[in-house]
């Protein structure tokens, strides 16, 4: 069937990119101009070195090395971060760092989406009138302040001077529900206020043509309220590009979590990256990318598929194309 | 007989960064009960804005619209929006021109069907399903039952006409505006589209208004004939007497442009010379002059009135054709 | 042309001042950005000598973010102008070429932009930056190198994606064709009539990544592996965290001047492109 031919295509596609995108790395790091094993053992002996050397391929050459490396990212084996005490699992490391930045991602969307959707439908309903002017400059304005601008501001206002939130750390919701939110919401809403201005922004514009459209003047001689046309007629097609949107968001959301990660700790994959880097653990550092790449790429083509459900004409106009 | 809608000096104009952009001039039209009328003119006369006005569906900060309207003894234009609103569907009801963009890309036939039925009848979802597949079957739609569940990108261009023709008379509108409904569709199609038109007025005793450029359209399909340019009712009769001997040379222009069937194949087809005036700024005298092959030095500088012969047939010239008033 | 707005003439003038403290701050009667003013420690802004306060080492904020203007604007300016010029040459002639340059060519492109910006620049930088002696600190002159070339190769996907897009669009024209008819060579065709056409789209889309890669630079200086001494503006918000609690208005300088700039070039990359929607809907 032409659909699932079109699928697998797509499927192939994203593979070869995420092959491409851990051969880069890979090939990044043997660029390095210094030898590896040191770099990871700087206080080990040359004999734990050799081992090291032998153990993840860095004797063999940089391609052998990366299909090594490739072959045990397949097994769920994401190598070690290595320290004078031992080493520990990047896997293990992974596993904790994960769920919480799931989390505070998810936070993040459902919040920005949230505030986003009535904004924007109240500003395309009152396009050019005061509500929306007010809306749409103050977002504008919002949308340029970087998230870790907020996050510093956040920190030294309501974290210091008013002391009403914790500045540092998560805690579970497992060990305590309140105490869990309590040091979420800074985060999500340092990583949120940019998102809803873009949210906000491309709701309004999609809106605004839509209302333009046939089909709301058709709704409204059916006699429907403005509120019903709205939402049923209006909003709907125009979520479509908000919700594409929203998933290709994820990726600048990964990078801006790195950074609120690190300045809030709460220990989440960008935080690991950052411990990676400033550790000089060049396999986490390898293993980790290749995991947000491939959450980032798999996230596209969930999307991809998921509107094809909302919206009958791009499941059709994908297969044809 | 009745009146089902008196619309008296409607005046709509739009604001635009040149000027005010006048699309209708004074448009005074009666509608009785049961009959249909045809509007009809080229793209640009301010057919389609008139009756989407009389309806009060044109929307937006720069619209601004003046006189009254009045549909089954209701002053429409005296009405909050709420109010009007409580007349669609079961009063008046509208037919767009290109069924492709009046029905909504992303929602099933049957939902956009149904909805109407809900919201204005209060129908439960059941009944509302019941009577939405009654109603592709009364336009003819074949396997209704499947129909109901197809988005409208799965439908010809005639299926989709019909479609929307039944969400228009979902709930029995006395009233029903047809604004170009066959213009998109292809000629053995039309035919089709304005034989089901027909049917249905007998059968659910509607007036109908009929908007179209073309006078061939409205000649088997309406008991009398508006023509509009630049904004204005140019013309007034009954079919019968319109078509017997028109008295305003635009008319008369405008049937010339129509192909016909019976033309030898090798004959030119005339088409009006120059374009509609500048909506902004139309000048003194009648705006058909330029065009006019019949022009003379008055029509330059006075705008005629809309005056009418013994027979009740009104036009807007100085010098109609068929000899002096 | 139309009258400019406020929020537009406000943007321009920022813009202005930023380009003149990176070309002639050097020549302004601040004091040293290095000075350390022992007596004025954490002073607050308005305060006589320091105009903008001193942070808690004592550095005169005004002379700081001046200097770090320099570095910021310098390295934003420098891999925009690299990243663009690259990416667009690639993806011009990746679009004009199509077949098989063009599919390996969005194939590159969906590799970079696959990678979120700053993960990519994080691992470009931590690996570059590395020295060959791990525990001497990289010198200043080097992670500037770095830094661009590390930024240089994430906008190089951005802007090559949008100059690949604008170019198929406008290589389908009449005018093209037209002039392939005539015999007119490739290479002119591209210079005389799609590069006239593409530049303002890319010059809009520039003006975005500009914002982007200051933001960056300043991630990643707060991450830790970027300008290091408060010498940029992300330097000047890393070395800033330790005041927070004492000093706050050591942070709100950098990020004032940087959020102001941010939300000016985005502002004109946004005029450019309504600009530019508008005589598009014209032809």
């Amino acid at each position: 069937m032409a659909k699932i031919s079109f699928w697998l295509q797509r499927l192939a596609q994203l593979l070869i990119v995420l092959l491409l995108v851990t051969f880069g790395v890979s090939m990044l790091l043997r660029l390095i101009p210094v030898d590896l094993a040191t770099v990871l053992l700087p206080v080990g002996s040359e004999s734990e070195r050799a081992v090291l050397r032998a153990e993840i391929g860095l004797d063999k050459g940089p391609i052998a090395y990366y299909l090594q490396w490739l072959g045990d990212f397949v097994q769920g084996d994401f190598g070690k971060i290595y320290f004078s005490g031992g080493t520990e699992e990047v896997s293990t490391h992974l596993a904790q760092a994960m769920p919480r930045s799931m989390l505070l991602m998810i936070y993040t969307q459902v919040f920005a989406l949230a505030v986003a959707i009535p904004l924007g439908v109240i500003s395309a309903y009152r396009a050019g009138r005061r509500a929306d002017r007010i809306i749409s400059n103050t977002l504008f304005t919002f949308s340029s302040v970087p998230s870790f601008a907020i996050a510093l501001i956040l920190i030294i206002i309501v974290g210091t001077k008013l002391a009403w939130l914790p500045t540092l750390g998560y805690v579970t919701y497992s060990e305590g529900f309140a105490e869990h939110f309590k040091h979420m919401i800074m985060p999500v809403l340092a990583l949120s206020v940019g998102l809803i201005a873009t949210y906000t922004r491309l709701l309004r514009a999609d809106m605004i043509a839509a209302l333009r459209e046939d089909y709301v003047t058709m709704a409204a001689s059916k006699g429907l309220s403005d509120r019903r046309i709205l939402w049923r007629h209006v909003f709907r097609p125009s979520s479509i590009t908000l919700f594409t949107s929203a998933a290709l968001s994820m990726g600048g959301l990964i990078g801006g979590a790195i950074v609120i990660e690190t300045i809030f700790a709460t220990y989440g994959v960008g935080f690991e990256i950052f411990a990676a880097i400033s550790g000089r653990q060049y396999v986490a550092l390898q293993s980790t990318v290749a995991v947000i790449a491939l959450f980032y790429v798999l996230f596209n083509l969930v999307v991809d598929i998921a509107s094809g459900f909302v919206d009958p004409r791009t499941r059709d106009r994908r297969v044809n194309a | 007989m009745t009146t089902i809608m008196s619309i008296r000096d409607l005046n709509v104009s739009f604001d635009t960064p040149r000027g005010m952009l006048e699309a209708v001039r004074g448009v005074d039209l009666e509608i009785e009960a049961g009959t249909s009328i045809g509007i009809v003119g080229e793209s640009g006369s301010g057919k389609t804005v008139m009756s989407r006005a009389a309806m009060g569906l044109l929307q937006g900060r720069n619209v601004r619209r003046t006189g009254t309207v009045v549909y089954d003894g209701q002053e429409l234009t005296a009405m909050t929006r709420e109010q009007v609103r409580n007349t669609f569907g079961t009063g008046m009801a509208m037919i767009f021109q290109d069924p492709m963009t009046a029905l909504n890309p992303v929602r099933r036939i049957g939902s956009q069907l149904s909805e109407g039925l809900r919201v204005r009848l209060g129908l439960s979802k059941k009944a509302a399903s019941a009577r939405s597949k009654e109603l592709l079957d009364l336009v003819h739609i074949p396997d209704a039952q499947a129909m109901l569940h197809k988005f409208p990108y799965q439908l010809s261009g005639g299926m989709r006409q019909r479609v929307m023709i039944a969400i228009a008379i979902a709930c029995k509108p006395k009233l029903l505006f047809a604004d170009e409904p066959t213009t998109a569709l292809d000629v053995t199609v039309q035919a089709q589209i304005l034989q089901l038109l027909r049917e249905l007025r007998q059968e659910l005793d509607m007036s109908m208004v009929l908007v179209t450029h073309d006078l061939g359209v409205v000649a088997g399909n309406t008991d009398s004939v508006a023509v509009m340019y630049a904004g204005e009712v140019v013309e007034y009769a009954t079919t019968k007497k319109l078509f017997a001997g028109m008295r305003m040379p635009y008319t008369e222009a405008l049937l010339q442009s129509i192909p016909k069937v019976d033309h030898p194949s090798g004959k030119r087809l005339s088409v009006i010379a120059g374009r509609l005036p500048d909506p902004i700024d139309r000048g003194a005298g009648c705006s058909f002059a330029p065009r006019c092959q019949y022009v003379q030095a008055k029509c330059h500088t006075e705008h005629p009135p809309l005056e009418a012969d013994p027979d009740g047939h009104l036009f807007r010239c100085w010098f109609p054709i068929g000899g002096a008033k | 042309m139309r009258k400019f707005t406020i929020p537009t003439w406000f943007s321009i003038s920022w813009l202005g001042l930023m380009f003149f403290f990176t070309i002639f701050g050097w020549l302004l009667p601040f004091k040293s950005w290095t000075t350390v003013f022992e007596d004025d420690l954490g002073v607050a802004p308005f305060s006589a000598g320091h105009l903008f306060g001193t942070d808690t080492n004592g550095y005169d904020l005004l002379a700081s973010v001046v200097s770090g203007t320099r570095m910021s604007i310098f390295i934003a300016i420098t891999a925009v102008g690299l990243g663009g010029l690259i990416g667009s040459v690639l993806g011009i002639t990746a679009a004009f070429l199509r077949g098989k340059v063009d599919t390996v060519m969005v194939t590159l492109f969906n590799v970079g932009l696959s990678v979120p910006n700053l993960v990519l620049a994080l691992a470009l930088v931590s690996v570059l930056a590395t020295n060959l002696d791990i525990n001497q600190a990289v010198p200043t002159w080097r992670r500037v190198m770095v830094l661009i070339i590390a930024l240089t190769i994430v906008i190089i996907p951005i802007l090559g994606r949008i100059a690949r897009g604008a170019t198929l669009s406008w290589s389908n024209r009449e005018f093209v064709t037209a002039a392939r008819s005539m015999g007119m060579r490739d290479r002119n065709i591209i210079i005389r009539h799609i590069v006239p056409n593409v530049l303002p789209a890319l010059i809009a889309v520039g003006f975005l990544a500009i914002g982007v890669v200051i933001i960056a630079e300043a991630a990643l200086s707060i991450l830790g592996v970027g300008i290091p001494d408060g010498a940029s503006w992300g330097g000047m918000i890393a070395r800033g965290r330790n005041d927070l609690e004492y000093a706050p208005h050591v942070l709100y300088v950098p990020l004032v001047f940087l959020a102001l700039t941010v939300i000016s070039t985005n502002h004109l990359g946004d005029v450019i492109r309504s600009g530019l929607d508008r005589r598009e809907s014209k032809v």
